[in-house]
């Protein structure tokens, strides 16, 4: 709206709100502080006698109100309501504007075909960075921490020759909102952390899944707490499944065991997240992230579409909206009714778990990351003691694969939870027991920390140790 | 002003929807007014993606008929960013006031204003925070009374932080302004500057910065004309108005659109078709079930995780499973650097190597600290160049002394006494054949062919002394 129209003004009384910044910038003194409460407002609006008015356009420049002074001409079709303004609504006096927009469409991902290649040998992070290269993933915002920096670096590396973006943040706060902020575009973004810098991105995740922005966080754990070590811990697992920020929050935790689930579950991450809206965790430990081994790449990559609620900044997703607030309580209890309706489903349907030996199994171990390899070897050599072992791998951490573990109990005698932490993985599967009503067998522990990793022969003293306390 | 939604749903339905939930005189409005006329002037409305912060401008997005997106408290300039790089076509806006950008947003703040991507960021500095009920601002005065300086501001509090100075001095921006709304020359201004900060992003030119002085009556507990008068004669003298930077740059923003390419992704990936494959098929070479684990152990810039990469690429290359696992001292050169490798014909269960079958030690102190971890009939070779007195070993192992870095220097290139060392542990246990170990050499070499025959050499040379010392 130009101030130098030579127009006069107009005021709709119902948008003024009296400040008065009007009143002392009109060189005509042709505008006043009102002396009547305007009814519909309970405010006090100017009063403009427009005798002397020159139409300078100071007044309108002055107001601080979107709909407050304007021109004649804007609101020429007001006037000849103006007398019978107090009692009607203007919607039903002008109609609602249209919001011009073509619909919203959405654009759906594709799959292209991938030669056969030659197994690589990659590290850990750098099959996770790969994972995501393949599912489309070409918008990394990260801040280096060991073990999970070679993932960053690669992106660094990789994503300026595929026209994508890799950013060191300021911090891990920055890197989390510079992917909620390319989550909301509608395209798919991830980071590399670990432990330190994961507890820095809880807030950003919790407006993520405020907002239902997706993104892929891969934390490779280290040793905590406080700045801790850089060696393999697991005990990030009660922060991912139930401390990811304020409020009430989930994402699906997905736990890899080799370099090749490292690339899997990081494109499985991906689809995850876009198809629930949500970030989805990945949580390796300090080995898996440093551990170089075979990797085989899939048949086919992704390239991501675009969905049809992302605000990215054309005609077509114009009106839409990313936000966390609900200020209306009842507005804010619904939506978190639908997260929970959303939390549910992903419960129903996403649990995970690699089944080992466990038809039969009497003993059965779980453990998740690589302490599951070293009980893999355990079970084996338990087997060969004549014990009846299994290993139950969970993949998904949250939700625990509580299904896979109630089809086993029937046969199973003992469980022993194996883990690089102090119980976290344990408390996932009591609270997935209790919730699901099943009263378990005996359940002992093997657990190291600091760093240190449980080893195959302190996992099958653990074995062994059970079938004593049975007899 | 089409860029206004016309009616402003947060107040429902009825007269009360078409004014902003702004106190009466409130600068934000002024602002927004001046927001609205810029898209509207540069035609930008569809491609337009507004960052509302929190703070009182958090529902700017009921104004705005633009893409929206909420931020969480002080990460706007990080959300707009992450905006901007997954579509390089919108034009994002951060809108900030100053608890959001000068206070818990600090670091965004200046780390993306260094970065210089385009990105235009609104600074509403009214010296008080709105939303939470007028406390300290970093922007507040010495001397101003708040909520949470009651006797009024000391130094000690903090001074008035200089925003748009801060800013200006930066690399990144090409252009920062601080501008006022307390009278209509300001508000002329305000407007242009606002617009320019706007087409300078639309243009491709950088990264602009407006700082807005703005009014809030209520806070100050004064009337709107007291609150421009308040700004005009305490805040300007400590925030001088006027252009802080202004360069003359070209458009220069423009970036590819992401490559989905799949070869692209796969050379990057460093994938091979299998087709391309020099090698031949994998031959399996007998480890017996338990496979084989070793540790190589030097200091860094000894060689040892190349060595290990290499076993572990020979190792799978010849259809094996394998595994390599670093660990390193926090120095980046000359602190300890161990490598874990594991071989297994199916599957590596234990990636360490805590009892490994075969040690290579670089240096004394890890001889000293792994000899007695490598079980009977276990391969301890050792560099007895560096190693002159080996001390006491464990005995029923095979113990052998080579001059990994003798033979090295000999060849002209002390780097390669890993190769040296690789060749006599090939020698000695057979555990890969040789063309195997080659073959890896020079897949990581591919790219640094003059490299090859030094280092063909060494492991030659390291076999021969292994020959030499059975003979």
């Amino acid at each position: 709206m130009p101030a130098t129209a030579r127009e006069r003004p107009f005021l709709e009384p119902a948008y003024c709100k009296g400040c008065l910044r009007c009143v002392e910038v009109c060189p005509k003194d042709c505008i006043t502080p009102g002396t009547a409460v305007y009814p519909g407002t309970g405010l006090i609006p100017v009063e403009l006698r427009l005798d002397a008015c020159n139409g300078c356009g100071l007044c309108i420049a002055a107001c601080p109100e979107p709909f407050g002074l304007r021109t004649q001409s804007e609101t020429a079709h007001v006037e000849h309501a103006a007398q019978e303004y107090l009692l009607q609504d203007p919607t039903e006096l002008f109609g609602s504007k249209i919001v011009e927009g073509s619909p919203i469409r959405e654009r759906p991902a594709k799959a292209i075909p991938l030669q056969e290649c030659a197994p690589l040998v990659l590290k850990g992070t750098y099959a996770s960075a790969i994972g995501a290269v393949l599912a489309g993933c070409r918008h990394v915002f990260g801040y280096p921490i060991t073990p999970s920096t070679e993932g960053a670096e690669l992106m660094a590396k990789m994503l300026p020759k595929l026209g994508g973006s890799f950013v060191q943040a300021v911090s891990e706060v920055a890197a989390v909102n510079m992917m909620y902020g390319a989550g909301a575009a509608g395209v798919p973004s991830m980071t590399f952390t670990s432990s330190p810098g994961f507890s820095l991105m809880l807030e950003g995740i919790s407006y993520m899944i405020g907002a239902e922005v997706p993104g892929v966080f891969v934390n490779v754990m280290r040793g905590g707490p406080g700045l801790g070590n850089i060696g393999p811990e697991q005990a990030d697992i009660k922060l991912a499944c139930r401390g990811l920020g304020h409020g009430n929050t989930h994402a699906l935790v997905l736990a890899p065991s080799t370099p090749q689930e490292m690339l899997d579950l990081t494109m499985e991450a991906f689809a995850l997240s876009f198809r629930y809206r949500n970030p989805v965790v990945i949580l390796g430990d300090g080995y898996l992230g440093q551990m170089t081994g075979a990797v085989r790449l899939p048949s086919r990559m992704f390239r991501p579409g675009l969905p049809s609620w992302c605000v990215w900044g054309d005609r077509a997703h114009r009106t839409n909206l990313i936000c966390s607030i609900m200020l209306a309580e009842p507005d804010l209890e619904a939506h978190n009714l639908r997260l929970n309706a959303k939390y549910a489903a992903i419960c129903a349907e996403e649990q995970r778990a690699d089944a080992y030996r466990c038809e039969d199994a009497r003993v059965l171990v779980i453990a998740c990351n690589t302490p599951s390899r070293m009980a893999k070897g355990a079970v084996e050599a338990a087997r060969e003691h004549g014990i009846a072992a299994g290993l139950l791998r969970p993949i998904t951490l949250w939700p625990f694969p509580i299904d896979a573990l109630k089809e086993l109990l029937p046969h199973v005698e003992h469980i022993i939870v194996v883990e690089a932490s102090p119980g976290q993985l344990e408390d996932e599967m009591r609270l997935a027991l209790s919730h699901a009503g099943i009263q378990p067998p005996p359940i002992t522990s093997v657990r190291r920390l600091g760093g240190m990793l449980p080893q195959q022969a302190e996992i099958l003293a653990g074995i062994r140790e059970s079938q004593e306390v049975r007899v | 002003m089409s860029t206004f939604y016309d009616h402003f749903e947060r107040h429902g339905k009825g007269l009360a929807n078409r004014v902003t939930h702004y106190c009466p005189g409130c600068g934000h409005g002024l602002a927004h007014r001046d927001l609205a006329a810029a898209i509207d002037e540069l035609g930008v409305q569809d491609r337009t993606v507004l960052i509302s912060p929190v703070g009182c401008s958090v529902f700017a997005y009921y104004y705005f008929d633009v893409g929206n997106t909420q931020a969480a408290h002080g990460r706007a300039p990080a959300v707009a960013l992450g905006h901007k790089l997954a579509n390089p076509d919108a034009v994002v806006i951060s809108y900030q006031g100053d608890g959001d950008l000068a206070s818990i947003g600090l670091a965004e703040t200046i780390s993306i204003a260094q970065l210089g991507i385009p990105i235009t960021v609104i600074f509403i500095n009214n010296g008080i925070y709105g939303m939470t009920g007028g406390q300290m601002a970093p922007t507040s005065l010495v001397g101003q009374k708040t909520s949470t300086s009651p006797e009024g501001r000391d130094s000690a509090m903090g001074q008035p932080l200089r925003v748009a100075e801060l800013i200006a001095q930066l690399d990144g921006p090409v252009y920062v302004e601080r501008v006022a709304l307390y009278d209509a020359r300001q508000r002329t201004k305000a407007r242009k500057a606002i617009a320019k900060a706007l087409r300078l992003q639309v243009e491709g030119r950088g990264y602009a910065f407006v700082e807005v002085l703005s009014e809030c009556p209520t806070h100050l507990k004064v009337t709107p004309d007291a609150a421009e008068a308040w700004i005009r004669t305490q805040m300007e003298p400590v925030f001088p108005l006027g252009v802080k930077k202004d360069s003359m740059v070209e458009p220069w923003f423009r970036r590819p659109p992401p490559s989905f390419d799949a070869e692209t992704v796969l050379a990057l990936s460093g994938a091979e078709p299998t087709q391309d494959r020099a090698e031949g098929p994998a031959r399996r070479h007998r480890l017996g079930a338990r496979g084989r684990s070793l540790k190589l152990a030097g200091a860094g810039g000894d060689g040892a995780q190349t060595a290990a990469l290499l076993l572990a690429r020979a190792a799978i290359a010849e259809g094996f499973d394998a595994t390599h696992i670093p660990s390193y001292g926090p120095e980046s050169r000359g602190g300890t650097s161990y490598a874990d490798v594991n071989i297994a014909e199916e599957e590596v269960l234990n990636p360490s190597a805590a009892e490994p079958d075969v040690l290579v030690a670089f240096n004394a102190p890890s001889l000293a600290r792994f000899a007695s971890t490598v079980p009977e009939g276990g391969l301890i070779l050792y560099d007895s160049t560096v190693i002159t007195e080996p001390g006491e070993l464990p005995e029923r192992r095979r113990v052998l002394g080579v001059p990994f870095t003798g033979i090295a220097v000999g060849l002209k290139q002390p780097m390669v006494k890993n190769l040296v060392a690789l060749g006599a542990l090939q020698a000695a246990s057979a555990i890969l054949p040789a063309p195997r170990i080659l073959g890896a050499l020079r897949e990581v070499l591919k790219h640094k062919r003059a490299a090859l025959p030094v280092n063909e050499a060494a492991f030659a040379a390291g076999q021969a002394a292994v020959a030499q010392a059975r003979a």
